[in-house]
């Protein structure tokens, strides 16, 4: 018993060093070699899966809030009660002169501004996760707008 | 200066009304009959009054309107309470009273009885007579049962000095999307409740049953005779995808296409709204709750938009309307807005015009089919 749990341990430390190993060659040979579709696939999952997720933060799904550790409302409104499909988030304008915040701000600021003033809830961290899932959400569904950086 | 600045300024010499009218507050119908819809597009404009009323001979009188209050209990919001009593109290103080309230739906924001029963409590402050059309949020949680025992049940209609008065229900009719999904009542009412949601799809509509009984319903009028339809959404094509129509509002119009003065009231959409389709003339009323952004396309020619709101202050971009009916049977508005400024008057200051480079698309978590 005492040696299959053993050799578990060591193929399960194998995999992982390998999985490592992997990774660190993939980043260094990042560009260096053509990419296959199975590859655009597969950054093209990573992003959806953070589109997902910020499409549940942006819309109050509790879970996905509890699962990520954040609290964006304690009003009962969601981000999408004021903005429907992302609409009037304006990505494609930042980073601006944000006259509510009187600042030159990222849109991660505006997207602290609104989890913290309309919505009153708890601000997150600018690298957070699920600061990174809100702005994946809110710029895939504005894609294909114009960028207009600094228009109010 | 951008192009859009020296369009504005030229519309301001030389349409504009002149601001000595101090028009500041009241927004009238009737603009199709001014020099062509595409000026009545431009920013900038105080919408005039028309002079081509036509003789009808009823009394004058005033009513009022409240919708999209989107109560929670209390102990979740008090925020849209506040702002629920605060247009109550306004619309009790109103001198000459209104002859009658209408309350346009969407009182709670999850049909749950609490808010139903809390929203009752508040407009038991008005004393005039009231009348009530539901929205989605008062009826899916179970199916309209806590909103019929409290307000009755729709479609309704009345006479008063003159004016036929219609209320329709525009959101019981769904699809059901819940049954074959097996979903609770509350997973039922919380997408019903999600704007841009996939999953209800195109909830709204009038329905065979109800159209039959507004053909029945106006069959003795005269065609020259003014009516009124309230509704809880717009009866044209804004934006489907938002609801923002009902299904079969071409079905509607050809039942209300005989009648030469029909003026459709409407909630859903919390913002400033006006447009025409033949004799119909459609206006959208505020929400006390939230303003909605106008949809990325659709928005009638005729509307003179909204001023963007500040999301800081709750009590910006809301509110509640007085409408006066004149003795010509024609039907005024005066949105009452709790800020000094209702309409934008430059593309940078309005909810239409700082969109002139957003392109959108839907959102993906909720998908359970394809609509």
């Amino acid at each position: 018993m005492k040696r299959k749990r053993y050799a578990l341990i060591v193929l399960g430390a194998t995999l992982s060093l390998s999985l490592v190993v992997t990774a660190v060659l993939n980043q260094a040979l990042a560009h260096k070699a053509k990419h296959t579709p199975e590859q655009l696939q597969a950054f093209q999952d990573v992003l959806m899966e953070q589109v997902r997720l910020g499409d549940l933060l942006f819309h109050g799904d509790g879970a996905t809030a509890q699962q990520m550790g954040v609290n964006l409302s304690r009003t009962g409104m969601a981000c999408a009660m004021c903005h429907p499909f992302a609409s009037d988030t304006h990505p494609h304008e930042f980073p601006k002169f944000q006259e509510q915040m009187n600042a030159f701000a990222t849109l991660r600021d505006m997207i602290n501004w609104c989890i913290e003033k309309p919505n009153e809830g708890e601000i997150i961290g600018t690298d957070s996760e699920a600061m990174k899932a809100l702005e994946a959400y809110i710029y895939w569904s504005n894609q294909g707008s114009k960028l207009d950086t600094g228009r109010h | 200066m951008n192009g859009s600045q020296g369009t504005y300024r030229n519309t301001d010499s030389e349409e504009r009304p002149d601001r000595s009218l101090g028009i500041t507050r009241r927004t009238f119908l009737h603009k199709s009959f001014l020099a062509g819809a595409a000026g009545a597009a431009t920013f900038g404009w105080f919408p005039l009054i028309n002079t081509i009323d036509l003789a009808f001979g009823a009394e004058s009188f005033k009513f009022a309107w409240l919708s999209d209050t989107h109560l929670y209990p209390k102990d979740v919001n008090t925020r849209f309470v506040e702002k629920t009593e605060r247009a109550v109290k306004e619309i009790q103080a109103m001198q000459p009273a209104a002859d009658f309230l209408i309350f346009g739906g969407d009182l709670a924001q999850l049909g749950d009885p609490v808010e139903l029963d809390l929203g009752n409590e508040i407009l038991k402050q008005v004393t005039i007579n009231k009348v009530f059309i539901p929205g989605e949020h008062d009826w899916y949680l179970d199916m309209g049962a806590k909103w019929e025992q409290l307000f009755g049940k729709p479609p309704w209609s009345f006479d008063h000095k003159g004016v036929r008065f219609i209320g329709l229900d525009t959101v019981s009719r769904a699809p059901d999307y819940w049954s074959i999904k097996k979903m609770s009542p509350k997973e039922r009412m919380g997408h019903m409740a999600t704007l841009d949601g996939s999953v209800a799809g195109p909830w709204a509509g009038v329905g065979h049953d109800q159209l039959a009984w507004l053909n029945s319903a106006l069959a003795d009028l005269a065609q020259d005779a003014p009516v009124i339809v309230f509704s809880h959404n717009p009866l044209y094509e804004y934006y489907p995808p938002w609801n923002f129509w009902v299904r079969d509002w071409r079905e509607v119009h050809e039942i209300l296409q005989p009648f030469s003065n029909v003026t459709n009231i409407h909630g859903h959409t919390h913002q400033v709204l006006y447009n025409e389709i033949g004799n119909l003339r459609s206006i959208g009323m505020l929400a006390t709750s939230w303003p909605w952004p106008y949809a990325p396309e659709g928005v009638p020619i005729l509307t003179t938009p909204h001023i963007r709101a500040d999301p800081g202050d709750h009590f910006d971009g809301v509110g509640w309307a007085q409408l006066d009916v004149t003795a010509a049977g024609r039907v005024e508005h005066e949105y009452m807005m709790w800020r000094k400024d209702i309409l934008a008057e430059a593309p940078w200051d309005s909810g239409t015009g700082d969109n002139a480079n957003q392109v959108l698309r839907p959102r993906i978590a909720d998908r359970q089919w394809p609509y």
